[in-house]
């Protein structure tokens, strides 16, 4: 299998960080090929420009080479894994970026001719996982929804094939975690992503 | 004019293109607005150029009061307005990632929230926000949006109005179907929002 893992936090002391290797440790360990792309690092721009927006429905949707290099990957993996911090309940704005500019027409969707309605893009991609760090307990996660996991496991999973299997990671209250708990996360992630098949 | 204070309105406007259906929005927003006499600052952030990307001297410093320096102005006009007026498309069932980053930077520390020494939750800084109004076109159907979650709209509704006023009341215009939408349909959507917008914050 061949899996990407998109990381989206911009402190490489973060825990995210550490999180995101310990997701490569274990695919790796499963004898899955892994890519590993760190947003910040690579210097992905969030904001989709007024040509890219312009060319969207046309049938060269991608302007940025870099953005371009996110497409090739998307479409040729098999695995889709998101590290990244909550907030404001949703995703960074990196990473609700990358959906934007990476997602376009002909990549995440495409549009049906006839209907006009969306159809799925991503059927090469059988597991969506996220795993995702909260400052609120859990709780408060609940009470105001967890739009971020929402966006992938609801609006990204309908661009996915019917059969696309999804997980989630959650840490939540990482402000005021011991260290043991987060080291229990980070070994449960790398542990149940080593059984990923 | 209103007889009372005028309302102080800060309206973010995000949108990559200037022509369409989301700037006609905002200037059918600005009249409703104009009509009452209110107090109106606009951010359009495709225009400043706002920097939507946290860096990681931010998310170091995230418990400490403030903003980045160049950040000081949205964080200053944040805290005037007693009204916050959103005018974007829903993309990926939420805020473009130009306003989340907007989010993600202002609504910082010392602005929108404070987490005293030994206080279990944040607490509300912007008490001086009592109204919240979207405007936003959904490209899908109100069904797929639901189906989707509305995390966007939840965002506002939820995340957002905790750090303001405990009665601020919240309003969501929005056009669902924009890309199949009839022109006849985009045009009474928007031509009634002037009205809208007036009743909603005079």
């Amino acid at each position: 299998m061949y899996a990407a893992v998109v990381l989206a936090h911009p402190n490489p002391d973060a825990f995210a960080h550490e999180l995101a290797r310990r997701a490569v440790t274990g695919l790796s360990a499963a004898g899955h090929e892994v890519e590993l792309v760190d947003l910040y690092a690579i210097g992905f721009r969030a904001a989709m420009t007024a040509s890219e927006r312009e060319a969207y429905h046309g049938d060269r949707p991608i302007l940025d080479p870099v953005v371009q290099r996110q497409a090739d990957l998307v479409r040729s993996v098999d695995a889709l894994v998101f590290v990244y911090p909550t907030w404001w309940s949703g995703l960074p704005a990196i990473l609700k970026g990358w959906l934007e500019r990476v997602m376009v027409p002909g990549v995440g969707f495409r549009f049906d001719e006839r209907s006009g309605k969306v159809r799925p893009g991503l059927t090469n991609v059988s597991h969506l996982v996220g795993i995702s760090t909260y400052g609120s307990p859990r709780w408060f996660v609940r009470a105001v929804n967890d739009n971020g996991r929402r966006t992938l496991l609801r609006a990204l999973r309908l661009a996915c094939g019917r059969g696309t299997s999804c997980r989630w990671f959650a840490m939540y209250g990482i402000d005021t975690s011991s260290t043991n708990g987060r080291t229990e996360f980070a070994a449960r992630v790398e542990r149940e992503l080593s059984e990923l098949r | 004019m209103s007889r009372r204070a005028s309302r102080k309105v800060l309206v973010i406007h995000c949108h990559p293109s200037h022509e369409g259906f989301i700037s006609t929005a905002l200037s059918q927003v600005l009249t409703g607005l104009g009509t009452i006499g209110a107090d109106v600052l606009v951010h359009d952030l495709y225009r400043e150029e706002f920097v939507p990307e946290l860096s990681a001297s931010e998310h170091r410093a995230h418990r400490e009061p403030g903003v980045a320096n160049e950040l000081a102005e949205y964080a200053d006009d944040l805290r005037w307005c007693d009204t916050l007026v959103l005018v974007y498309p829903t993309w990926w069932s939420g805020q473009p990632a130009m306003l989340k980053g907007w989010i993600d930077r202002v609504w910082a520390c010392g602005v929108a929230w404070e987490l005293p020494d030994g206080a279990g939750r944040l607490r509300s800084r912007l008490r001086n926000v009592r109204r919240i109004v979207v405007v936003t076109s959904h490209g899908s159907s109100k069904l797929v949006n639901s189906l989707q979650g509305e995390g966007g709209k939840r965002t506002v509704m939820r995340s957002l109005r905790t750090m303001c006023h405990p009665l601020t009341r919240t309003h969501w215009l929005a056009f669902y179907g924009v890309d199949t939408a009839s022109s006849d349909r985009r045009t009474r959507f928007l031509d009634a929002l002037p009205d809208r917008i007036e009743r909603i914050v005079s």
